[in-house]
C-alpha cells in the first residue's frame, strides 16, 4: 500500500483524528516516510522485561493439558474413525461422532469393539466366550468423541 | 543375533487395512502418476498375465478383468504406517535400523533364557495386532543371514513367518535352499557367473576359496562370502550417510508445451529437494536438468535432453538453484513438442559447514539464510508450498500429479478419516 510512494507521510502520534480515509491506520505506528520499516503488531503479547518479584506460580508451572497423552495410550496402535449415520444409536455413538481405537488392547467381555463382519466394519460389544472365529475385531473403542453444538 | 522384520505387500496391504472388503481379494499400487504397477499382494501376484512394473494403460483390460482393485500410491498413508511398525518394533530391541520403508533390521545381541523363536513370533503378532500389517520374521547372526532366514520364512509355509537360524545345521539347511541369485547383495551378473562355475546355491558359494571370492568380487563379495558363514561384516547403521545425489523428476498430468509451465514445474522441483539438501545440512555443486517427450506416443515428434550448470559457490539457497535450473532449462527446451516430464538432479554435494568461497563470490549472506530457514519454518507449519518462489507460480494443479485412485489419508488427515457406518 505504501510501497514506493513519496508523499504518503504519516505520524501517528496519538489522539489526533485521522480523516476517514486513513482511518485504517488507527492500530499502525508508521515511522518513515516513504519506505516502511516497521509495523507492530496490535496482538503481539508482550512480555515485560523489567525486574522485579516473580510470578508466584513460578515454581508451580506445568504443562497445559494435553488430549493426547489423555485419550491416547498407545500412539502407534491408535487409530481415529469417523462414524457415518444413526446406525450405532445403541451404543450411545451418533451420526459424525469420532472413535478413538486403540487396536493394541485385549478383547475382554463387553469391550465395545469396530469389528469386520462379512468384509464389512461394524460397531458391537464383545460377547462372553468370544473366539475370533464369529468375527475379527479390528480394534477396541476407548473413547467417543461427539460434538456438542 | 539380528531379526530382520519386513512386511508382506506392504502397499498393498496398508490399503486392505482400511478396506475389509478387500481382504482376499487382489489388490496393486501404481506408482505416482499412476505410470505403472509397483506392488501387488499375493492374490494379485497369483493372477500370472499382470506384468509388473508396465504402463497402467497398457494392462488396464486385463487388470479389469481380473476384477484387480488398484490404487494411486498413497505414501503419506504408507509413511505413517511404516513409522508405527518400527516404532513397534523399537519396543523389542534397542537399536533398530529402518532399512527401507517396510524392512528394518533389530539388534537381539545379549538376549539370554528366551526362545528366539518365541521372541520372533511375539514381535509378528504385536506388529500385527497393533496395526493390522502382516510381518515376517527372520533372526540370525549375520545381516546376511537375517535376511535369508527372512526369505524363508515366508516361502516356507511351515515356518509361519518366523525363522531362526541359531544351529550349524540350520544354517547349512537354510544355505543349501537359497539359490544363488537370491542372496542378498549378489547381483544379477555375479550371479551368472558363479552358475557358469557350477555355484548353484549359497551352500556351494561359501565353499569357494576366499582368495577367489575377494579376487572375482571384491570386498563386497567377500563381506558375503563370511556373512553367509557366520561372521558378522555389517554393522548397524543408525543413522543414514548423507545422500550423493538428490532428484526428483514426475511426470505431468497432461503434456506440457509450453516453456513457462515446464519452468514452474521445473522450479516447483527445485525447491523440493532444495528444502531436502537444507534438512540434512548440505550444498550442491552441480544441478542438473532434464526434459523428455512421451516415448509411448507414437504420433507426436520425441525429443530429450539434459544440462548440468555447475554452481558458483555450492549452495542450497532455493532462489540460487531455481535461477541456475532455469538457465539449464531455457538452453535446452525446444518448441514444437509436447512434454511429459522435467526432472532436475542436485550432485558434488558437501556439508554446508564446508562450502568454500572464491576470489569473486562469497557463500551466501547470513541475510539469506535468515530468509530460507524462515521459509522452511512456515512450510512446515502450515503445508508444503504454502510459500514459494515466484517462479512456481500458483497453476500446480494444472502438473500435479494424477493420483485418481488415491485413497483417503485416514491416519493423518481429520477430514479423511476412515468412515464406518450403515
Amino acid at each position: 500500500m505504501l510501497k514506493g510512494s513519496e508523499e504518503l507521510f504519516i505520524i501517528y502520534t496519538g489522539n489526533i483524528p485521522l480523516s476517514r480515509k486513513y482511518s485504517y491506520f488507527w492500530t499502525m505506528e508508521i515511522f518513515t516516510s516513504g519506505k516502511l520499516t516497521k509495523v507492530k503488531s496490535r496482538h503481539e503479547p508482550g512480555v515485560s522485561k523489567q525486574t522485579g518479584f516473580a510470578s508466584p506460580a513460578t515454581h508451580y508451572l506445568e504443562p497445559t493439558i494435553d488430549l493426547n497423552q489423555e485419550l491416547v495410550v498407545n500412539r502407534d496402535a491408535t487409530f481415529f474413525v469417523r462414524v457415518d449415520g444413526n446406525g450405532f444409536k445403541e451404543h450411545n455413538i451418533l451420526d459424525r461422532d469420532v472413535l478413538i481405537i486403540d487396536r493394541s488392547l485385549s478383547r475382554n467381555f463387553d469391550d465395545l469393539a469396530l469389528i469386520i463382519q462379512e468384509g464389512e466394519f461394524k460397531i458391537k460389544c464383545i460377547p462372553f466366550g468370544f473366539s475370533e472365529e464369529e468375527f475379527t475385531v479390528w480394534g477396541i473403542i476407548t473413547y467417543i468423541i461427539h460434538y456438542a453444538r | 543375533m539380528i531379526a530382520l522384520v519386513d512386511c508382506n505387500s506392504f502397499y498393498a496391504c496398508c490399503e486392505q487395512v482400511f478396506r475389509p472388503d478387500l481382504l482376499g481379494k487382489p489388490v496393486v499400487v501404481l506408482s505416482n502418476n499412476d505410470g505403472c504397477v509397483i506392488a501387488a499382494n499375493k492374490e494379485a501376484k497369483a493372477i500370472t498375465d499382470i506384468p509388473m512394473f508396465e504402463p497402467v494403460f497398457k494392462i488396464k483390460d486385463q487388470l479389469i478383468a481380473h476384477k484387480v482393485n488398484f490404487f494411486s500410491s498413497n505414501y503419506t498413508l504408507y509413511g505413517e504406517m511404516s513409522q508405527r511398525v518400527m516404532n513397534i518394533l523399537g519396543m523389542f530391541s534397542p537399536k533398530v535400523e529402518v532399512y527401507s520403508i517396510d524392512e528394518a533390521f533389530a539388534d537381539l545381541s545379549g538376549m539370554r533364557n528366551i526362545s528366539l523363536n518365541d521372541y520372533g513370533h511375539l514381535i509378528k503378532e504385536t506388529i500385527s495386532k497393533n496395526t493390522g500389517l502382516p510381518v515376517g520374521v527372520g533372526i540370525a547372526p549375520t545381516k546376511v543371514l537375517a535376511k535369508l532366514a527372512n526369505r524363508m520364512s515366508k516361502k516356507i509355509p511351515d515356518n509361519n513367518h518366523v525363522f531362526v537360524i541359531d544351529s550349524e545345521e540350520k544354517r547349512i539347511e537354510a544355505l543349501k535352499w537359497c539359490k544363488i541369485g537370491d542372496v542378498w547383495g549378489i547381483g544379477r551378473k555375479h550371479a551368472e557367473r558363479l552358475k557358469n562355475i557350477g555355484v548353484f546355491n549359497a551352500f556351494q558359494f561359501t565353499q569357494l576359496p576366499l582368495q577367489w571370492v575377494r579376487k572375482e568380487m571384491t570386498v563386497v563379495g567377500e563381506r558375503t562370502w563370511r556373512e553367509l558363514r557366520g561372521e558378522p561384516c555389517h554393522e548397524f547403521v543408525m543413522q543414514p550417510p548423507p545422500k550423493k545425489g538428490i532428484g526428483t523428476a514426475k511426470s505431468f498430468g497432461i503434456k506440457l508445451p509450453d516453456l513457462e509451465r515446464i519452468e514452474e514445474a521445473c522450479a516447483y522441483y527445485i525447491s523440493e529437494v532444495s528444502e531436502m539438501l537444507r534438512a540434512q545440512k548440505s550444498c550442491a555443486t552441480y544441478v542438473q536438468v532434464f526434459i523428455i517427450t512421451n516415448y509411448h506416443n507414437n504420433v507426436d515428434k520425441q525429443y530429450s535432453d539434459s544440462r548440468t550448470v555447475t554452481l558458483d559457490i555450492p549452495t542450497n539457497d532455493t532462489f540460487n538453484l531455481i535461477s541456475a535450473a532455469r538457465k539449464a532449462l531455457v538452453e535446452i527446451y525446444k518448441p514444437g513438442y509436447r512434454y511429459k516430464k522435467v526432472g532436475v538432479n542436485l550432485t558434488g554435494i558437501i556439508p554446508q559447514d564446508y562450502v568454500q568461497g572464491n576470489l569473486f563470490h562469497q557463500p551466501s549472506k547470513l541475510n539469506n539464510l535468515k530468509l530460507i530457514e524462515t521459509f522452511d519454518a512456515i512450510n512446515r507449519k502450515f503445508g508444503k508450498a504454502t510459500i514459494s518462489s515466484g517462479l512456481v507460480g500458483t497453476r500446480v494443479i494444472e502438473w500435479e500429479l494424477i493420483k485418481k485412485e488415491r485413497s483417503p489419508r485416514y491416519t493423518t488427515q481429520w477430514k479423511e478419516l476412515l468412515k464406518v457406518g450403515k
